[in-house]
């Protein structure tokens, strides 16, 4: 796992140049230059229709943007769908099988053994907290653990990117917060992360950057270098700061 | 005519005792189906999929004709195949016709629009998501359509059982291309037929049994599989 300090690497994971995107003839997406770093959390607002989800699935390669090109860090000779890259839908998709299946389907069709699919996948549950879920069928769970069986399912890949669609729709509470507790831990653990979402607001710590896409244009609302006040290293204890507080909460529980 | 009590009694005697010439029977018809199923189901599911999930130029055609084919008499499909495969036809040089090849040639025809229309509706009701979900995960695109044939299973094998209830139970085709042909391509269908045109009766009564009994348990395997798919949505 990267460690916390890979967060100021130089080099990006993800970078993007001159996409472009049309939907029935007018712009939907226009994106000049974005780099997206490692052990970073990005929230991506802009209303409905504006094209979030669609900037995320043509990251994760599920669809293929009009114009521009797209560059995976070390990982590019992989392919178009670079295998460190993962995109997670709004409503988190669970497989008809068990928690403990879901989570170990990764590495299944990575081919890894029956031994160390067990093993990864209850060190996995345990990282999450769920084992008390592990042999429930997955379509019985309730929405936020849905969403959770899902990052874990990530997790378990050792991702370099996750790209979140709107994780946190719908939710509310302990689940909005055991969610965003899942996601901290994943940021201090050098994953980096877009996150889109209508609900959550671009000063919370945990996001080092804020970026809103209004016609089809990005704009960056907040980044590490604008914040004179909080430099970077101010910024990483906050999150890390968060961080803890979900550690210490959870040993509680 | 003997009354219909004895007939059912002689029947069941003749099941029981083993008839090699009954059992013959119901073998060519197991083997040929069977066969026949786990030919077409491997072309016909990737078809539903495509159908199912894709946009393409002459999509609707080709669903149209495929719900068209799930009406075609079954006697028309032994007819085209019959000039097919008859001496002077195109396919003639093959032999083929009056074996039991030919006959699970006409049952391929006979399931493929049955188990490409059903399963069509499965892939068209299934989420886009699964698919997108184990791509993301890093499957491949045959282990994706596997994942997502996995969670459409019961629907799948309710095509399957559809199909099968369709080609176990047809007499035109069998009859025009199979001939008829004691331990070759008599099947129970046309075994049927011929024995109650004789007069045999009791001998149709049981093959009639034993068709009544897949029958039976075809449809309640369909319905348990249906009510099943529709708890996990």
């Amino acid at each position: 796992m990267n460690s916390v300090l890979s967060a100021r690497q130089k080099t990006p994971l993800i970078t993007v140049k001159g996409l472009r995107k049309d939907l029935a003839g007018n712009p939907l997406l226009d994106i000049a230059h974005l780099e997206l770093y490692a052990g970073e959390a990005v929230l991506l607002t802009g209303r409905n229709g504006a094209g979030k989800s669609t900037l995320l699935r043509i990251l994760a390669g599920l669809e293929r943007a009009d114009q521009g090109c797209l560059h995976y860090g070390e990982s590019s000779k992989n392919g178009p769908t670079p295998r460190d890259v993962i995109y997670l839908h709004q409503q988190p998709m669970l497989f008809d099988r068990s928690v403990a299946d879901n989570i170990g389907y990764g590495l299944k069709v990575r081919g890894c053994s029956r031994a160390e699919i067990a093993d990864r996948v209850t060190h996995a549950l345990h990282w999450s907290g769920l084992e008390h879920l592990a042999r429930r069928n997955a379509k019985t769970l309730s929405g936020g653990e849905k969403q959770r069986v899902a990052l874990t399912r990530a997790w378990v890949l050792e991702p370099r990117y996750l790209l979140l669609d709107e994780p946190t729709a719908n939710m509310d509470g302990e689940a909005l917060t055991l969610t965003l507790q899942l996601v901290a831990r994943l940021v201090a653990e050098g994953v980096g992360i877009v996150l889109c979402s209508h609900g959550l607001r671009a000063d919370s710590p945990l996001f080092k950057r804020a970026l809103h896409l209004h016609n089809s244009l990005l704009r960056e609302l907040k980044s590490p270098q604008n914040l004179p006040t909080n430099g970077p290293t101010n910024e990483l204890a906050k999150s890390m700061d968060a961080t803890k507080q979900c550690v210490c909460q959870r040993s509680i529980s | 005519m003997e009354s219909l009590a004895t007939t059912t009694y002689q029947a069941l005697a003749l099941l029981l005792s083993g008839d090699r010439e009954l059992w013959a029977i119901i073998g060519v018809s197991f083997r040929t189906t069977m066969i026949a199923i786990l030919i077409a189901v491997p072309l016909a599911f990737p078809i539903g999929f495509i159908l199912g999930t894709t946009k393409f130029r002459g999509r609707w055609a080709l669903i149209s004709l495929f719900n068209t084919l799930l009406s075609v008499p079954t006697v028309v499909i032994g007819l085209l195949l019959y000039l097919l495969l008859s001496r002077s036809g195109p396919l003639g040089d093959l032999r083929l016709l009056f074996t039991d090849q030919a006959m699970i040639i006409g049952q391929v025809l006979l399931a493929f629009p049955v188990l490409v229309a059903m399963s069509l509706a499965a892939f068209k009701a299934a989420e886009r998501n699964i698919w997108e979900t184990a791509r993301t995960l890093g499957a491949s695109p045959v282990r994706a359509l596997l994942t997502l044939m996995h969670e459409i299973r019961y629907g799948l094998a309710a095509a399957g059982a559809a199909a099968y209830g369709r080609i176990v139970a047809e007499i035109g085709c069998s009859m025009m291309v199979g001939g008829n042909i004691l331990y070759h391509t008599r099947n129970i269908p046309t075994a049927i037929a011929l024995e109650t045109s004789k007069g045999n009766f009791s001998q149709g009564i049981a093959l009639g049994f034993v068709l009544l009994i897949l029958a039976t348990s075809l449809n309640a395997a369909v319905i348990t599989l249906q009510r099943r798919s529709e708890h996990h949505r």
